[in-house]
């Protein structure tokens, strides 16, 4: 009996070492309130399972910088880091370092999210990816001033936009203000200025620069027209300092007062409705404008949960991951941080519309938003980007015109890819 | 040693002592650990940075890795020179605009087999016009803006260090709180100095400069200093010289303190002017110092990563910022290893050069 008390003792002892062991990490962002709403969901994680320690390892703001830095640790093929908090176009450059999720997360988890989100982290049928929040291009506009020169809402088309912009940017001009700019948005050559020129050529029935079955598109009338039109803007209703602009320098001029319209992500809209803003209180969101015969079309981004293929735990760190992308911690973030959800049902939950009404009237954007061509150009989506911002920025600074600009684009992308050309 | 040849032992043979061979011995044997650290942190990533830049070797990629030979060279430095065709209509008739002849895209004109050939600029000689183009054009725009803003920037913080160790060296009162308040620029660090100046320059009158020049009637108030191409070198040039010439100066004072006060105060006598002793004294003493300052601005900054990377990160490269590019925009190791292969060469080209021209070795 005693031994057998003794034997107990000794493998209850065994058992819990070996618990003790797990270790996860989690490489997390750490923009605005990112790190510390991650290290507050890890804690509830330890809290309910006593066995584990999950680490939360702060990484570049940078999205650049961030890659470089998980580069080196799948280049080392290290087991350091068990979790990696990916950008939605990483997935398919990404894959052959992640585990397939499907053997971990059940069908019916992964169904409560987008499935847009789902199918843009799906690679050759391999989950890589768990959905853990969402972004979407949006149209900020100010209340105030379309009521100040009569207008009953928010343009539906570009070329509404180019002219209401003008009208009140004039007006405001005549009024005093000589910095007030119609129309700002992201024209640097980075990924923001990918982002934005996919939104003004899809919203014009001009494909998605490459096909999701893996054609070039780029090189056709409508995506010419549609880079055409945004190059004008550029000095007339946008500054001339657009095109190296990014996400910041649009949010300080809009939220300066100083802009009528604003392409810009969700999150602009909190800190728009601060108490130090010169806004707040004074404008609203919608859905970008849409080209001649075209819808509105918002680019995908958001960020994903993946498990490393080089982790010790995959099992454990995919529970991790699970716990993390739940509906009940992406209420927390939601509500505390106002990151879009990505799990559907949460977008007719009171207290998260309570605190981001704009979840609500925009569900349809989010849902519909359009994915960068990340998955089909897997590993080169990169460099297939950057061909692409490049030459969209040679257009805005008026160093090509459209229609040479993007035959070239079309060339750089079957010397990059290897595709075969066509129309959208 | 001499001393202990001369005193000799009896065991001693080929006039060597015992005593010696065995400092000898102890003497290798410390400089093994220095040996050792070398070679693992110099000669063996330097070797691997070779080895692999003869291979298609993919950043963080389980694909096969292949040698390729000089491949990742010829992709980097090929470069062509082809004359561009005037462009004629339907009828043949050469097609001008606004009285000036048009010529046909460089796109019809650059090879594009084995690799597709890029334009790096045009030019116009004896009437015809040319295009140079390069497989990596972006490669090769990155090592003539490098050269451009090495030669700039280092020739204006030369001066302007010079200028300020001059007028440090005399005496004034609050010399020290001067001398103090120069280092402040080189004291920060590149990532912070390069963000205050991206905030002084934006595109909008946020920007100090653009609001001073606004009211000085220069620009509307919009300038666009890292967007438009012409201004986005002069920008990094004007952040360089800004931070780097505290630098400069630190060294040149430092040369100026050695020259002796006595041969001023004899030029005073003998009625030489203050410039006459500047050209005559000053410069001559200081050149040594200056050849040193020299080099370690120029290759300092053929180098240069930090400011180009974090304020036009993918707009225009500096080599080296290409290079990192490369490996982590484009995921090719091997690529990136020959372009800083390329750069290794490159700036022991300029090093050897100075060396030559300026006499640093008889110093």
């Amino acid at each position: 009996m005693r031994r057998a008390i003794v034997a107990l003792l000794v493998a209850a002892a065994v058992g819990s070492l070996a618990w003790a062991q797990v270790s996860i990490t989690v490489a997390a962002g750490n923009v605005g309130q990112e790190l510390a709403l991650t290290k507050a969901a890890a804690q509830r994680y330890m809290d309910s399972h006593p066995g584990v320690t999950v680490n939360v390892l702060d990484t570049p703001d940078f999205v650049q910088d961030r890659l470089g830095v998980y580069l080196q640790v799948f280049e080392a093929k290290s087991s350091d880091v068990d979790v990696f908090q990916i950008d939605v176009i990483w997935p398919g450059d990404l894959a052959e370092h992640f585990i397939d999720l499907n053997q971990y997360v059940p069908k019916d988890v992964v169904d409560q999210h987008f499935p847009a989100i789902v199918k843009n982290n799906t690679v050759d049928g391999k989950l890589i990816g768990l959905p853990w929040f969402t972004d979407a291009g949006l149209l900020y506009y100010r209340t105030d001033l379309l009521q100040k020169y009569g207008f009953s809402g928010p343009p539906t088309t570009w070329d509404e936009l180019q002219s209401m912009a003008k009208t009140i940017q004039d007006g405001e001009r005549a009024a005093g203000n000589p910095d007030f700019w119609g129309f700002v948005w992201q024209g640097n050559a980075y990924e923001g200025l990918t982002c934005d020129a996919l939104e003004w050529i899809k919203s014009s029935n001009g494909g998605t620069i490459i096909s999701p079955d893996k054609v070039i598109t780029i090189n056709n009338q409508n995506a010419i027209d549609a880079v055409d039109r945004a190059a004008g803007w550029v000095g007339t209703i946008s500054p001339p300092g657009v095109t190296s602009f990014g996400e910041e320098d649009a949010r300080n001029m809009w939220q300066a007062g100083n802009a009528a319209f604003m392409r810009n992500w969700p999150y602009a809209y909190s800190l728009g409705n601060a108490t130090d803003s010169a806004i707040q209180g004074k404008f609203d969101v919608s859905p970008l404008p849409a080209g001649p015969g075209g819808q509105p079309a918002a680019t995908l981004g958001g960020w994903q949960l993946a498990v490393s293929k080089y982790s010790k735990h995959p099992d454990v760190a995919a529970d991790v991951a699970m716990f993390l992308a739940s509906p009940a911690e992406q209420k927390i973030r939601a509500i505390q941080g106002s990151f879009n959800p990505t799990v559907m049902s949460l977008y007719k939950d009171p207290q998260v519309l309570e605190a981001a009404p704009f979840f609500g009237s925009l569900y349809d954007v989010f849902i519909n938003a359009v994915a960068r061509p990340s998955t089909a150009t897997a590993p080169n989506y990169n460099e297939v980007s950057t061909a692409f911002f490049n030459a969209v920025h040679d257009v805005l600074t008026g160093k090509e015109n459209a229609t040479d600009a993007m035959a070239l684009l079309e060339l750089d992308l079957q010397d990059i890819t290897g595709f075969a050309t066509g129309q959208p | 040693m001499a001393q202990a040849q001369r005193g000799g032992s009896p065991g001693a043979r080929r006039g060597r002592s015992l005593l010696a061979r065995m400092e000898e011995r102890t003497a290798l044997f410390l400089l093994i650990p220095s040996f050792v650290i070398l070679i693992l942190i110099a000669f063996y990533p330097f070797g691997s940075v070779i080895w692999s830049s003869f291979t298609n070797a993919r950043f963080a990629s389980g694909e096969p890795t292949r040698y390729v030979g000089l491949d990742n060279y010829r992709r980097l430095l090929s470069v062509t020179i082809r004359e561009l065709p005037v462009q004629r209509d339907a009828s043949g008739a050469v097609v001008t605009k606004d009285g000036v002849k048009q010529y046909e895209s460089w796109v019809r004109v650059l090879p594009r087999q084995p690799y597709r050939y890029r334009a790096v600029f045009e030019f116009g000689l004896l009437g015809k016009r040319f295009v140079v183009g390069a497989v990596s054009s972006a490669f090769v725009r990155a090592i003539w803006d490098t050269v451009v803003f090495t030669v700039i920037a280092v020739l204006f913080e030369t001066i302007l260090g010079l200028v300020i160790a001059l007028t440090l060296s005399s005496n004034f009162p609050g010399r020290g709180g001067m001398r103090a308040a120069m280092l402040v620029p080189w004291a920060v660090i590149t990532a912070v100095s390069a963000r205050i100046w991206e905030w002084m320059l934006q595109p909008t009158r946020a920007g100090l400069f653009n609001t001073v020049l606004s009211y000085l009637g220069i620009g509307d108030g919009s300038i666009n200093f890292f967007g438009q191409a012409d201004l986005q070198l002069p920008s990094m040039i004007v952040m360089d010289v800004w931070k780097t010439t505290p630098f400069m100066a630190l060294l040149l004072l430092a040369g100026l303190s050695v020259i002796p006060g006595e041969l001023y105060e004899a030029a005073e006598v003998d009625g030489a002017s203050r410039i006459r002793r500047f050209f005559t004294i000053t410069l001559p003493l200081l050149s040594p110092t200056l050849a040193v300052a020299l080099i370690f601005r120029t290759l300092d900054s053929l180098r240069v990563f930090d400011i180009f990377q974090i304020v036009l990160a993918n707009q225009r490269f500096s080599m080296a910022s290409y290079a990192q590019y490369l490996l982590i925009g484009q995921r090719e190791l091997g690529m990136s290893s020959a372009a800083s292969v390329v750069i290794f060469v490159l700036i022991f080209v300029f090093a050897v050069l100075y060396i030559r021209t300026l006499g640093v070795e008889k110093e």
